[in-house]
């Protein structure tokens, strides 16, 4: 069987950078995930009435941004990481058609509680080099080897 | 200086709401949320693998216990909505979501059946050098399973313009 990638706490570098995640938020995007979420606000998918709100397109939900930045921590991490901590303001508004690009870099390592824990720097930027996220943070608790 | 915030809206501050869904979360929950995030991390969907980390099994992806629209029980309103909101004494022309600040104090697992309480914690005004004045309120959830075990904790803003 395949061991299971992980990251160990050990083998972290302060200053080395998370792999990007890039994202295309498309109408069958967000659909998903107000389904997921059960959230059928006409926000995620009626054009003429976020239109009539002076908004250009459907629009993210802002929870989606951190389902996002979470799922970049935990695919980095690996089997046995787990987030402990995410914080982030929004800057602007993702709509249905832009393509996000998520970056991360490990800020520090501690251990908290017993927890190893990576701490990271996020961000999210649409293609067009509009900041929606800047300086989010994160704490990862990550496997140990021994 | 607070002009725009009535005694009123005030008297919101500390309010209560909690509710209990009405089953466990589930395993298709989970890979739905994954699939619509692109997500093929295999701590989501594989229990074998899942049973090999510290976890012990499929984990949820983080955030997907903040998400609990599913738990109330309320029909869509006339724009879809369905999720828990305050009936605020506050009209305001323009929503928008400020940001998220998630503690995550365990895994949540296919069988948990999800709790949450949400307070308003705070309600404030301050002028922003985009659109002026504008209301901030933020509220705090609580997240627990059926053991009454805290799985999370998700401080969240949402700006009112006036």
């Amino acid at each position: 069987m395949k061991e299971p990638r992980t990251r160990r706490f050990e083998d972290v570098t302060v200053g080395e950078t998370l792999p990007p995640l890039e994202f295309d938020v498309t109408l069958t995007s967000l659909v998903m995930y107000a389904g997921a979420t059960w959230d059928f606000h006409r926000y995620h998918y009626d054009a003429d009435f976020v239109a009539k709100l002076g908004m250009l397109a459907p629009f993210m939900d802002g929870q989606m941004a951190g389902a996002l930045l979470a799922r970049q921590l935990m695919q980095w991490g690996g089997a046995d990481a787990f987030v402990r901590k995410l914080s982030y303001r929004l800057r602007g508004t993702v709509y249905a058609g832009d393509s996000i690009v998520l970056h991360g870099t490990v800020s520090g390592k501690c251990v908290e509680e017993g927890r190893t824990l990576a701490l990271c720097t996020l961000s999210m930027t649409k293609s067009d080099g509009t900041q929606i996220v800047r300086n989010a943070t994160a704490a990862v608790e990550l496997g140990r080897s021994s | 200086m607070s002009t725009r915030i009535s005694d009123e809206l005030k008297s919101w501050i500390g309010r209560e709401a909690t509710y209990t869904a009405p089953e466990e979360l589930g395993r298709a929950a989970i890979r739905y949320f994954a699939l619509a995030l692109g997500d093929d991390n295999p701590i989501h969907h594989d229990e074998a693998l899942g049973q090999s980390t510290r976890h012990g099994g499929i984990i949820a992806p983080p955030t997907l216990v903040c998400e609990t629209n599913q738990i109330f029980p309320n029909t869509p309103d006339e724009n879809g909505y369905i999720g828990h909101s305050w009936p605020l004494p506050l009209s305001s022309s323009r929503f928008m979501r400020g940001g998220n600040e998630y503690e995550f104090h365990q895994p949540t697992r296919p069988d948990d059946r999800i709790t949450v309480t949400w307070r308003i914690v705070d309600i404030y005004e301050r002028d922003t050098r985009k659109s002026g004045a504008m209301i901030f309120v933020v509220s705090e959830a609580r997240y627990t399973n059926q053991r009454g075990e805290l799985l999370a904790v998700n401080r969240e803003t949402n700006i009112h313009q006036p």
